[in-house]
């Protein structure tokens, strides 16, 4: 599979709404105003699914990394009020500096598509998805990270 | 000209078109002829401020539920500014989801969705969202004819408007919703019932950045239309309460909820029954609940089902991280209805025994259940190898069927599912995206009912009858000496991947009882026959999942999944023995 060739083009060409999201502290804030400075993991997680809390402790190494070239990872709780008061617990028991949202009836989900948890997309300042990424198996933190670099263009693009 | 015109116009409209969505296609077949085929297309249509969802299904018949090939869900949105327009399908939430809470549950076959307008005016600090429409709910009951375990047999529905109002003040929220249906409600007689149902609340959040807490009090109540002197009748008047406060410090953080829901005081006998009993918590009400919401399959097994007519409890949570490799979690949660009840000695009719409660009551009377969990969670070498393990004991009386109480005895009836259970994770990446996937899972699990005889306070029986046997001369009942006083569950998974490719995982699932009920017609299919295991006690499957581009993921399951009891949230549903066949899955994002 010639993976990294897959990966480039935005998936449908088309733009996403400027969603509004909600913030885990408090307050709004839109798609724009996330892609100011630069590209965006939007990451979807639940307190109760353990995969997507594998993935988050990378996602926050990679939201350190590359803060500072304009990249931001948004990881977004589908927590249902059942478990919604858990969330913020939980963020700031592991320390995590990246930015959280809540999306407690899955409206952003179904809006990006995710069909499963976790999933991870990659959107350039055109509000493009770039990339898509269902689930999490050990090792997928390295092809994040790729896509992550690719929508940095910090790693030429590579054909296997 | 009129041509190249309307292909200008066309073609300036559609270049600012935004197109996208998602397929999702499920198969399955089972040698017990237990068979489905079920399609979802969602898309999303931007042009400007509009939106436009559109969700097909094209299903015959699906996996639960009744069989659909067209249009199942639509919705119109226009965003402009502080002001949002929905015209459709709509999925709210007010608050923490007491007054409203519509939700669209696929595995469990549950749609609390209304078909109808919202608007929501955010303009910082004041937010308001107007919704009316209408919704209808369908479920499978025992207490409607045609129950069918796979088919919903019983239907109300329900004409709603309603206000949620906030107003936020620095770090304070203050807010108040109100919401009316008139519903719609089939009785046992075949009867519709003309109801009246009104909640009403108010809560206030308070946000920071070392403790947050939030308050919620609400009122329900409910009218039934007199058809003789043509008014409504008011015979319910309940209320509800939820706190949360959760406390964030340097080493942990600390989490504690409350309930105390009252929407409507059901005795035993009527607790499950939605036909006979109506005008109480409504199914676009879905609160949160005092229990734990477990990641472990066998615990979610024996997950409690909450009864959001009266319950109190509360759940305290505790996480932190030991080191920046071990963190650790404890959950503490235990509920009850919040009176006990006892039966007549005359009339054998349920009373209620003494005053409500504000806090659980742990005598079996009061079906009360408790869950306590911890669990240590480990990163090892670099994170490459992440391992987690933990301890569940739960306990819940599930039901109580008989309480006589007189001056000097007292005999108890009572059944009850308590267990304790063992998980234990462990993945290792091992470098070029390969990586290996364990988990195991024990549990001791003890059901049955119980009998608690007491004369002049001192108690004379206290025996407990087991539900489980180990038909073990295959006769097809139990005999007296094959019951067991528990049953052992193992839940083992192996699994091997490549990321972001693939990933292959061969399940079992183990018990040491012949089911209740079951008449040990379990086809052995060839993993089982290669692995050489009792068929009647063991379910055994390999799923191979395959990321056939970033977009697209299939899954095929072959083998047999065990059936039984799941649960969601507090929502719980039998589902039937999936029995030596095949699961296709599609899933495709476009």
């Amino acid at each position: 599979m010639c993976g990294a060739m897959l990966y480039a083009d935005p998936l449908s060409g088309t733009a996403l709404p400027n969603l509004s999201i909600k913030l885990m502290d408090g307050g709004h804030t839109s798609l724009d105003e996330l892609l100011k400075e630069g590209p965006v993991l939007i990451d979807f997680w639940a307190t109760w699914c353990a995969p997507c809390k594998k993935a988050m402790v990378f996602l926050d190494k990679y939201h350190q990394k590359y803060e500072d070239k304009g990249f931001k990872v948004v990881c977004i709780s589908t927590d249902s009020p059942k478990s919604m008061s858990r969330v913020k617990s939980y963020i700031r028991s592991k320390k995590h500096k990246f930015i959280v949202g809540l999306d407690p009836n899955q409206q952003i989900a179904q809006k990006m598509n995710a069909l499963l948890l976790p999933t991870s997309l990659i959107i350039n300042q055109k509000r493009e998805v770039v990339w898509i990424h269902q689930g999490y198996l050990p090792g997928d933190e390295i092809e994040i990270e790729k896509q992550i670099r690719l929508s940095l263009n910090l790693e030429a693009e590579k054909s296997e | 000209m009129k041509k190249l015109s309307f292909i200008l116009l066309f073609s300036i409209l559609f270049s600012q078109v935004s197109f996208n969505g998602n397929t999702e296609t499920r198969i399955g077949e089972s040698r017990t002829g237990f068979y489905y085929n079920e399609t979802l297309i969602n898309t999303h249509l931007q042009y400007g401020d509009f939106n436009n969802w559109l969700q097909f299904e094209f299903s015959d018949p699906p996996e639960l539920g009744r069989s659909l090939n067209g249009l199942r869900k639509l919705r119109l949105e226009y965003n402009r500014g502080d002001l949002a327009i929905n015209l459709g399908d709509l999925y709210e939430i007010w608050g923490r989801g007491i007054v409203l809470n519509s939700i669209d549950d696929q595995p469990l076959d549950r749609d609390t969705g209304i078909r109808g307008i919202s608007i929501n005016y955010n303009a910082h600090p004041f937010e308001m969202q107007f919704i009316t429409g209408r919704s209808t709910f369908v479920q499978s009951t025992i207490y409607a004819p045609g129950f069918n375990n796979r088919f919903h047999n019983y239907s109300t529905s329900y004409n709603l408007y309603g206000i949620d109002l906030n107003y936020t003040l620095g770090n304070h929220l203050l807010g108040t919703s109100f919401l009316q249906s008139k519903e719609d409600h089939p009785d046992a007689l075949a009867d519709t019932l003309d109801l009246k149902n009104q909640l009403m609340s108010t809560h206030y959040t308070f946000n920071n950045t070392i403790y947050d807490f939030y308050l919620e009090y609400i009122m329900n109540r409910s009218f039934e239309f007199n058809k003789e002197d043509e008014y409504y009748q008011q015979h319910v008047d309940g209320r509800g309460f939820y706190g949360n406060v959760s406390l964030y410090l340097d080493l942990f953080s600390l989490n504690i909820e409350y309930i105390n829901y009252q929407f409507g005081t059901l005795d035993p006998l009527n607790r499950w029954d939605p036909v006979s009993n109506y005008g109480l918590f409504q199914p676009y009400q879905n609160p949160p609940i005092a229990m734990n919401i477990h990641e472990n399959v066998l615990m979610n097994r024996i997950s409690h089902q909450s009864d959001y007519n009266n319950e109190v409890g509360y759940k305290i949570e505790i996480m932190g991280m030991f080191t920046d490799w071990i963190d650790f979690f404890g959950v503490y949660s235990i509920s009850s209805r919040s009176i006990s009840w006892v039966m007549s000695s005359e009339d054998f009719s349920w009373m209620k025994n003494g005053d409500p409660s504000y806090l659980p009551i742990l005598d079996k009377a009061a079906t009360p259940f408790r869950d306590i969990y911890g669990e240590l969670t480990f990163y090892l070498f670099d994170g490459k190898i992440h391992l987690k393990t933990g301890y569940a004991d739960s306990y819940d009386v599930t039901e109580i069927t008989s309480n006589i109480k007189t001056d000097t005895s007292s005999s108890l009836y009572y059944m009850l599912t308590s267990g304790q259970t063992l998980p234990l994770h462990v993945s290792y990446a091992m470098g070029g995206g390969w990586s290996i996937n364990l988990k195991l899972e024990s549990q001791k699990l003890r059901k049955g009912f119980g009998r608690i005889d007491k004369l002049n306070g001192a108690t004379v029986v206290d025996t407990f009858y087991s539900d489980f046997y180990n038909d073990s001369n295959n006769n097809g009942f139990p005999d007296q000496d094959e019951f067991l006083d528990f049953e052992t569950n193992r839940f083992i998974s192996i699994s091997i991947g490549k990321s972001p490719y693939w990933s292959v995982a061969l399940t079992m699932d183990q018990t040491n009882i012949t089911e209740a009920g079951s008449d040990n017609s379990h086809h052995e299919n060839p993993l089982e026959t290669f692995l050489g295991v009792d068929q009647s006690k063991n379910w055994i499957n390999l799923e191979v999942i395959y990321n056939l581009t970033p977009s697209m993921r299939l899954s095929l399951l072959y083998g047999s999944l065990k059936g039984g009891l799941i649960c969601t949230n507090g929502v719980c549903r039998i589902i039937e023995p999936f029995d030596d066949g095949f699961k296709l899955g599609l899933t495709t994002v476009f």
